[in-house]
């Protein structure tokens, strides 16, 4: 804005003093105007790289720190004054330990067949309760929909008591996956993510289909659920990064060695190495690249799943 | 339309109705009864009626979680305040800006035990934060962070503030871009600044995220536990000073094994959520009734 009204006063100058000349000169003082008004532009917008810069600094730093402290070897201090940054006998050794000590391959596999169970059978199961609340009309819709409402508002940790009983007296499940994966599935925040993708699909489209014969399972699978994809996508995406890192309860249920899911293991690890800073770090490193990794890939998505959460 | 009973619309539901049925409704009813029992988990539940709310009423270490739970929502308004602000500065159109976009979000997908771990070491008597601040000569002697009582909860409350707004700017930023451009032009044709515009403008029109932001963030604030839990090693820090109420019923619950007295401990969170909940669901009538 400064800027702006900065070039309005130099264009104002440069007018009288060419007041008279002829054209050439007008175009020349227009280039110059321009360059000013780039280079304060530029000067504006440095500014804010540091800001942004600093920001990033503070909210990545944490993590760099751990990457760097998990390549120190014996002879590298972890505190010093001053810290010391770079490693200087870099190694591989701690990730070797920590490999060797706890399962970690199999914790990611662990995680990685629970948030796709989860996201998948969620996904399916909250788009098909949200199809009926979003376009039909039926006796009792009012009173699932304020039921469903009144679920988001209890704190998941309040059942885990009863929850706990159910899955060693009723399920025999403990310590297995299905005990994470089962309770997981349904959401009514999800539900009402896609009720809302529904809701903003045409009538029209859908009483087409109807009239051409289609039955609702139809109308669900090839019309609806195609064209909300985006919002399927998104929901997706945050279900599986929430189920990948779910603490309490998988903590409660998962015990041997063989059955943790990654964010369990790392907690393991926390008891199995407290005071070794360059394992701990090694493994914190391990389980936080993957998902990285994942949410670079979708970011796209993820953000615009996050953003549509909340409309105005 | 027809009269007759279709049964299409209840069969969409019923998969969601069923878990839902046994994963939240039928657990809270039974934590409704357990909490008027003695129960360990492993023999039959003892009818012993108010016996735990009693109890509750004189458990001094009950009383400090609900307060620590209560200051953890100090944590609100900052992340509100935080996010609006770094959500302003990247709807910038600069280059490179989804990187830094990106980057923000970083904790937010890392996982909590992951950046607690992390924080739980910079913050060690040997960790960074000791190096820096001693290189600096703001200190001559590493400070036991964590040891601290008087700490442990306003770094816990730090990191749920680090970690959450990147998340959260998202969804300002969501909002944001949802403000059409010529309001910004009449603020300024009425001489605002920068700040007045963000002032008169961007908040104003921020309303249905602030509202929601706050629900959201205030709730989970009440029901901390993955930060209390590493950063304090499960033990909750030292003379409780990280007790928040949802560590305090794992440990009663899962800890201690009384299952029925932890029971009544998540009763009163219920009733504090409720409150809760009832009071934003004004707050959003009366935005309604407002516009």
């Amino acid at each position: 804005m400064n800027g702006r009204r900065g070039g309005t006063t130099a264009h104002a100058d440069g007018s009288v003093a060419a007041a008279g000349v002829l054209e050439p000169v007008a175009t020349l003082t227009g280039a110059a105007l321009r360059r000013r008004r780039r280079r304060r532009q530029l000067a504006s917008n440095a500014a804010w790289y540091v800001v942004l810069t600093a920001f990033a600094a503070i909210t990545v730093f944490p993590f760099l720190w751990m990457l760097l402290t998990s390549l120190k070897g014996p002879a590298d201090p972890i505190t010093s004054v001053p810290p010391q940054f770079i490693p200087g006998h870099a190694t591989l050794a701690n990730y070797q330990k920590v490999l060797d000590s706890l399962p970690i391959l199999k914790f990611f596999q662990n995680s990685i067949v629970v948030s796709i169970a989860v996201t998948g059978l969620n996904v399916l199961v909250s788009a098909m309760a949200a199809y009926p609340l979003a376009k039909m009309r039926f006796r009792g819709r009012e009173a699932i929909f304020y039921l469903l409402l009144a679920t988001l508002i209890v704190p998941a940790q309040l059942t885990y008591i009863p929850s706990f009983i159910l899955a060693v007296n009723f399920f025999h499940y403990y310590d297995s996956l299905p005990a994470v994966i089962l309770p997981s599935l349904a959401s009514a925040f999800n539900i009402f993510l896609m009720r809302q993708a529904f809701r903003g699909v045409p009538n029209d489209l859908i009483d087409a289909a109807r009239v051409d014969g289609a039955g609702e399972w139809r109308v669900w699978w090839q019309i609806l659920l195609p064209i909300v994809r985006p919002s399927l996508a998104a929901v997706a995406i945050f279900t599986f990064v929430t189920s990948w890192n779910d603490f309490l309860w998988p903590s409660l249920m998962l015990h041997s060695r063989d059955g943790m899911t990654l964010p369990v293991g790392l907690a393991a690890l926390q008891g199995l190495f407290s005071s070794d800073f360059r394992s701990i770090a090694a493994g914190v490193t391990m389980t936080v690249i993957p998902i990285l990794l994942f949410f670079i890939v979708v970011q796209r998505h993820f953000v615009r799943g996050l953003a549509g959460a909340v409309k105005g | 339309m027809t009269r007759r009973f279709r049964p299409t619309p209840y069969l969409f539901l019923v998969p969601a109705l069923a878990l839902i049925g046994v994963f939240v409704v039928y657990p809270i009813l039974a934590v409704v009864y357990y909490s008027f029992t003695d129960y360990d988990i492993v023999r039959p539940p003892v009818w012993v009626g108010l016996d735990n709310f009693r109890q509750i009423l004189g458990d001094e270490t009950f009383w400090l979680a609900l307060t620590h739970s209560f200051i953890y929502l100090i944590a609100t308004p900052i992340l509100i305040g935080l996010s609006i602000g770094l959500a302003i500065v990247v709807n910038r159109k600069l280059r490179g800006i989804h990187i830094f976009r990106a980057l923000y979000f970083v904790p937010a997908v890392s996982g909590s035990i992951a950046i607690g771990l992390s924080w739980r070491y910079l913050f060690d008597r040997n960790g960074f934060i000791n190096s820096l601040l001693q290189s600096f000569g703001i200190i001559h002697e590493p400070i036991q962070w964590l040891a601290t009582p008087a700490l442990v909860l306003p770094i816990a409350i730090l990191l749920t503030i680090w970690a959450g707004v990147g998340y959260y700017s998202v969804i300002f930023l969501a909002g944001l871009q949802n403000i059409p451009e010529e309001l910004y032009d009449a603020a300024r044709i009425d001489g605002c600044n920068d700040l007045q515009k963000h002032w008169h403008v961007s908040l104003p029109g921020l309303r249905p995220q602030i509202v929601f932001v706050s629900v959201i963030s205030s709730l989970a604030a009440l029901k901390v536990f993955d930060e209390i839990y590493v950063l304090t090693n499960k033990t909750g820090g030292i003379l409780d000073s990280g007790v928040t109420m949802v560590f305090y019923l794992w440990r009663q619950a899962f800890q201690l094994h009384h299952a029925g007295y932890a029971a009544a401990i998540a009763i009163v969170l219920l009733a504090i959520t409720l409150v809760f909940s009832m009071v934003n669901v004004r707050l959003l009538e009366r935005q309604d009734a407002d516009r």
